[in-house]
């Protein structure tokens, strides 16, 4: 499965309050995914890049601008609690979006299967969410995921809840599922590190009403080795987005 | 990785530990009333009979009583059942909308709200001297805490939850049964155990309303009677079996709902 190239044109998302005219949550988005390439966005809390992933998921429309994705694609999307169900066990979990989208149930067990060994979850079918630790259940949001084979994947913080240690791991293996899955991913995150680790690519958003300030592009190779966070060049890249977070920053702190 | 219970590795062991502070409790509380009964009821057993004299009540009329108890369980059980299929419906239709909700949710309220000791004469006006108003009687008295659980409960669904039914394009049913019905079981059960004691005082409410005529009726008949010919003995081992009756009905609902909640409810875990 290739992944999908999806399209921002002028996006801006402006949402009904008391106050007159409303508050303006974006402005103006213009982005364009590239099939199969990871990105990630990030910004200060509040700046819309939570919103910006729910219209390229289809589930907020935009006020003006549009969002195009090519037809027939799966998308899923991953949040950042892993938003499973309670009461069912690990492999029934892993199927619920087949099942959603229509699947035909003999697909339902293989798939599942598949996706679960993927994430390092075979032989924990049958124990239930309550049974799993923070980052076993985020493994089982992203099995639940992969299993649809989507073409766009988008992630909503899925790993600023689970513990540092944990957090590096996922991320490896986030970024290994992605070379292999071959879907357009992208993810949302205010972990500068995590973004450059993952990305080909890095939107910086400014705070409220976001707007992109900079698109970084991340040029180390693929696998990209865990010793790759201590380098020099990893740190002037991450010195480099934060800066320009940073900048945005004072600016308003001045104004 | 399992929660595993080690100490309650015997069935025989786990029924020992959750029974034996209950039946201590329960001797203490008949040795008090026998002593109350030796004493300062000594000889006025119209007024509290002993231990024993209800205990040879309950044997003298045995026959009576099981019939007695048998009639009241079947009524109470039917407006229980009613209250259960009316209640969850009810509620998943007035969880639709908040329109459907604003309008009719007050008039289960009123329903909960009017006395029923009040209106069960009315009942008993429209439907008859018989069972079926017993068992309407019980229905009104089990129903509202049923409604009202579960129109919590379907209104609890998890946020990120119904954003990912959403995403993945399911319609109301599939939300309906892949994620708010079993969501809203906890919920639902909270209810139901509440309704279990009171679909039995319901059924008693009603038969003392149809009254003594009926020497065949059920409990709430039976005690009308005991009272009428001064029979405290026999009152009291019935008044026991309807409490006894109405204690079965809440164990068998708590039994299903812990079955049914076992693998992921905070309630129900490691039972």
């Amino acid at each position: 499965m290739s992944g999908a190239a999806v399209g921002l044109e002028g996006v801006s998302k402006r949402f009904d309050t008391r106050k007159d005219g409303g508050l303006l949550a974006l402005d103006t988005v213009d982005f364009a995914l590239r099939p199969g390439e990871f990105v990630s966005i990030v910004g200060p809390s509040g700046c819309g890049k939570s919103t910006l992933l729910r219209i390229m998921a289809g589930l907020v429309a935009p006020s003006t601008g549009r969002c195009t994705r090519p037809d027939g694609i799966e998308t899923a999307f991953v949040f950042q609690e892993a938003a499973l169900l309670p009461w069912r066990n690990v492999e029934r979990n892993a199927q619920l979006l087949m099942e959603l989208e229509g699947h035909p149930p003999q697909s339902y067990r293989p798939r599942a299967a598949e996706a679960l060994k993927l994430v390092g979850l075979a032989g924990f079918e049958k124990s239930y969410p309550h049974q799993l630790s923070g980052g076993m259940r985020m493994r089982l949001s992203l099995a639940r995921a992969l299993a649809l084979r989507p073409g766009l994947l988008l992630l909503d913080e899925p790993l600023a809840a689970v513990d540092e240690l944990t957090r590096d791991v996922l991320q490896e293996e986030l970024s290994s599922l992605w070379r292999q899955a071959g879907f357009t991913g992208v993810l949302v995150t205010h972990n500068v590190h995590e973004a450059v680790y993952l990305s080909n690519r890095v939107v910086v958003m400014s705070p409220r009403p976001g707007r992109i300030l900079d698109v970084i592009d991340v040029p180390f190779a693929y696998p990209r080795a865990p010793e790759l966070r201590a380098s020099a060049d990893f740190a002037a890249l991450t010195g480099q987005v934060t800066a320009v977070l940073r900048a945005q920053h004072h600016a308003q702190a001045v104004a | 990785m399992t929660r595993s219970s080690s100490s309650s590795s015997s069935p025989a062991l786990a029924f020992a530990r959750n029974a034996a502070p209950v039946l201590v409790v329960a001797l203490l509380a008949i040795g008090f009333w026998w002593l109350l009964s030796a004493t300062v009821y000594q000889g006025k057993g119209y007024l509290l009979p002993s231990p024993q004299e209800v205990a040879a009540a309950t044997v003298e009329n045995a026959a009576t009583l099981a019939g007695a108890t048998l009639s009241t369980l079947k009524e109470a059980l039917l407006g229980y059942a009613l209250a259960i299929v009316v209640g969850i419906a009810g509620a998943a239709v007035l969880a639709q909308s908040r329109l459907l909700e604003r309008s009719l949710y007050p008039y289960a309220v009123l329903l909960q709200t009017v006395p029923v000791v009040a209106i069960a004469p009315l009942i008993v006006l429209w439907f008859g001297y018989n069972e079926l108003s017993v068992v309407i009687v019980s229905f009104i008295m089990s129903l509202f805490p049923i409604i009202n659980n579960t129109m919590l409960g379907l209104r609890s669904t998890s946020r990120n939850l119904a954003e990912l039914f959403a995403l993945h394009r399911a319609g109301g049913l599939v939300s309906f049964w892949k994620l708010r019905l079993p969501g809203a079981l906890p919920h639902i059960f909270a209810g139901l155990r509440i309704s279990a004691g009171l679909s039995v005082i319901g059924a008693i409410v009603g038969e003392f309303i149809i009254g003594s005529g009926n020497a065949e009726g059920g409990l709430g008949v039976q005690i009308v009677f005991a009272q009428g010919r001064m029979y405290t003995a026999l009152l009291f081992a019935e008044v026991i079996a309807a409490t006894l009756l109405g204690f079965l009905f809440f164990l068998v609902v708590s039994a299903i709902g812990r079955l049914l909640l076992r693998h992921w409810h905070e309630s129900a875990l490691g039972s």
